[in-house]
């Protein structure tokens, strides 16, 4: 499999905080690689970095390289938007913007350049196709998007995210304020994606990183743990921590 | 058990008690303010007095059609006393001038009356004007036997109208003591104000809150604004005095209207000065309000953190904008310490922004530091800022409300 993200070496401080001790991880395209451990171990601290998101915390450190493909993320050169361009990004709590579904949609691009409004509506339809949501809202899309549901805001705002037609798609704890059937249309539209798309998620469910992923990094107090294939790190875990964990013994 | 809870619920009843009588307090006291206004002002309010000028004129004015009488009936009933020419359609009872001297004051002008509309002889002035009710006669005078006097009164006045066939000159004077040049500069004063204040005031909210950081500097800055919004208004007059009053007539020297001294721009700009610390932190308190989700999706979708501030930020803070903005129309129109240095306290007519005027509120300055003072009409003019006030209040409510209904949706 091709890597998507190298990361070597890597380093992070909040102020004096060591939050990230020397990660090496590599991240494969085209598969769902989920992280997991106890809350504070670095895992979003981690998914941030992928895009450069730790960017906009004051008194941030970085040390050590995150290569995206040929892109080296952290060199000085690099434009943080041309990053971010090609890493889309899902949060925890469903944050579409106070506009109507089409323009949350549009945002993205329409940030980048001037589209015709022929372009932009086929991109628009894509993304929501893509995002599984366009039956539910073809009929409305000039309302409000804080009138849909839960559920449907987070699939908005991965088909915002796919609007922009990124590589890798970071998601933290995209569900985690989601009930059980909108968690689970979300987690089916993962599968879907991985298709076409590198998705690294934070997950706090040990159940959904087993469903959904294909490697799975256990973080515990900045330290990486343990890396492996998802079902030989559930069945065999090789760390004596990594089992506790996921046997329910802490964290 | 059963005396803890009486106890409790006896505290809870003194507490209760004690936010019913005091909010009943303020709103007594707020109530009984607009009694007072309506109850001396309301009788004093008509539209004439916002649309007449302040200073009376004199007119010497002939007539178009100064041998054609109408020989018109009144249209409507007269009021008791006032003597009607069905000649020449106009009808006049007796009254005070402004100085309070006995006058000829016209009542009713049917609409076919050869005196509806005159023609100004005299030098300075429109050269027609209509006669309006409410001026009054000094003196008319014939082609065909000898004028009438005011001082002889209206019978006499009318009598003699009738037995004329052709008229000469009418000598007329215009009804004074309007508010519409105040309205004009108060109207002025809010335009330039916000348009000097808001984007200064906006942008340096933005600074602070969105790309400053936060170390020292910025906190001895936001500290300064806020010792800034409790600076008594006329010490800001002051100001205007010395630097903006100089500065204004520095730069209108070469120009058609050179300012002298205090002028509408001077006040406009020293009332900005005392808005900026309130816009500033109005819509710093905005800006905070916006989640940073926004912020943080529209970054990770690759816009640029201007494209972020303009395009998601801005419209999150735009009720709170809009709101200090209202805020600020408040101050204006109320401002007058202040405003009696920075333009003066000098009623006028004709409203130019390089010269002096008054605004509503510095009006009632004057009107009240006359002898006797008028309340009558002060209260009038207060009424009339009370309105002014609440309908930009409400068009500033129905913008935001429209704009929210787009955004949020049933939401709202």
């Amino acid at each position: 499999m091709d890597t998507s993200f190298l990361v070597k070496d890597l380093n992070l401080y909040y102020g004096k905080n060591h939050a990230l001790k020397n990660i090496d991880l590599a991240i494969y395209s085209k598969s769902v690689t989920a992280l997991i451990g106890p809350s504070g171990c670095g895992k979003s601290t981690f998914l941030r970095t992928l895009n450069r998101m730790n960017d906009l915390i004051p008194d941030v450190t970085i040390t050590g390289s995150v290569k995206f493909g040929d892109l080296d993320v952290y060199q000085k050169k690099t434009d943080v938007i041309d990053v971010r361009k090609r890493v889309g990004m899902v949060f925890q709590k469903p944050n579409p913007f106070p506009m109507s579904i089409y323009d949350n949609i549009a945002y993205g691009p329409r940030c980048q350049k001037n589209y015709s409004k022929k372009d932009l509506d086929t991109l628009v339809v894509k993304a929501l196709k893509d995002a599984a949501l366009y039956d539910e809202v073809k009929d409305r899309l000039n309302k409000s998007a804080l009138e849909l549901s839960g559920g449907q805001q987070q699939r908005l705002c991965i088909a915002r995210a796919l609007a922009m037609e990124p590589e890798v798609l970071l998601m933290d704890e995209p569900t985690s304020a989601l009930d059980p059937i909108a968690t689970a249309k979300i987690e089916e539209l993962i599968v879907e994606l991985k298709k076409q798309y590198t998705i690294v998620i934070v997950t706090h469910s040990m159940q959904q990183a087993a469903r959904i992923s294909d490697q799975t990094a256990f973080f515990l107090l900045g330290d990486l743990i343990e890396v492996g294939e998802t079902k030989s790190f559930f069945s065999t875990p090789k760390d004596s921590r990594s089992e506790s964990y996921i046997t329910g013994r802490f964290g | 058990m059963l005396k803890h809870w009486t106890k409790r619920k006896l505290i809870d009843g003194v507490f209760q008690g004690f936010t019913y009588f005091f909010s009943s307090i303020s709103f007594l006291t707020l109530g009984l303010i607009m009694v007072f206004l309506i109850n001396q002002g309301w009788s004093l309010l008509n539209f004439d007095l916002i649309t007449y000028n302040y200073e009376s004129n004199t007119y010497l004015a002939s007539i178009e059609r100064f041998d054609d009488p109408c020989d018109c009936s009144p249209t409507i009933a007269l009021e008791e006393g006032v003597i009607y020419s069905e000649k020449w359609g106009i009808g006049v009872s007796e009254g005070l001038d402004l100085l309070g001297q006995p006058s000829i004051v016209i009542d009713y002008i049917h609409t076919d009356s050869p005196f509806k509309t005159l023609t100004n002889k005299s030098s300075v002035g429109p050269e027609t004007f209509p006669l309006l009710k409410e001026y009054l006669i000094s003196k008319i005078s014939y082609n065909d036997r000898a004028a009438s006097f005011a001082r002889r009164g209206a019978a006499r006045l009318i009598d003699e109208l009738d037995s004329s066939n052709s008229i000469y000159e009418i000598e007329v004077t215009t009804k004074g003591g309007g508010i519409r040049g105040s309205i004009i500069t108060t109207l002025w004063l809010i335009g330039l104000t916000l348009s000097f204040a808001l984007p200064v005031g906006i942008g340096a909210a933005l600074y602070l809150n969105e790309y400053a950081k936060n170390n020292q500097f910025t906190k001895v800055l936001r500290s300064f604004i806020e010792v800034l919004t409790g600076v008594p208004s006329i010490i800001y007059g002051l100001l205007g005095l010395a630097i903006f009053v100089p500065f204004t007539v520095a730069l209108t020297a070469n120009s058609s209207h050179p300012a002298t001294g205090g002028n509408i721009i001077s006040g406009a700009l020293t009332l900005a000065v005392i808005l900026l610390p309130v816009i500033i932190r109005t819509t710093e308190e905005s800006l905070k309000v916006v989640p940073n989700d926004y912020r943080y999706a529209s970054l990770a979708l690759g816009a640029s953190k201007t494209q972020t501030t303009f395009n998601i930020v801005i419209p999150g803070a735009l009720p709170g904008i809009l709101a200090s903005t209202l805020l600020a129309i408040g101050r204006i129109v109320g401002e007058s310490a202040a405003l009696i240095f920075a333009i003066g306290s000098l009623v006028r007519d004709e409203i130019t922004l390089t010269d002096k005027s008054t605004s509503l509120a510095v009006h009632i300055y004057s009107l009240m530091t006359d002898e006797p003072a008028n309340i009558a009409l002060s209260s009038t003019i207060a009424l009339i800022i009370l309105a002014i006030v609440f309908v930009l209040n409400l068009t500033i409510k129905l913008i935001s409300y429209r704009f929210m209904k787009g955004r949020l949706g049933a939401q709202i």
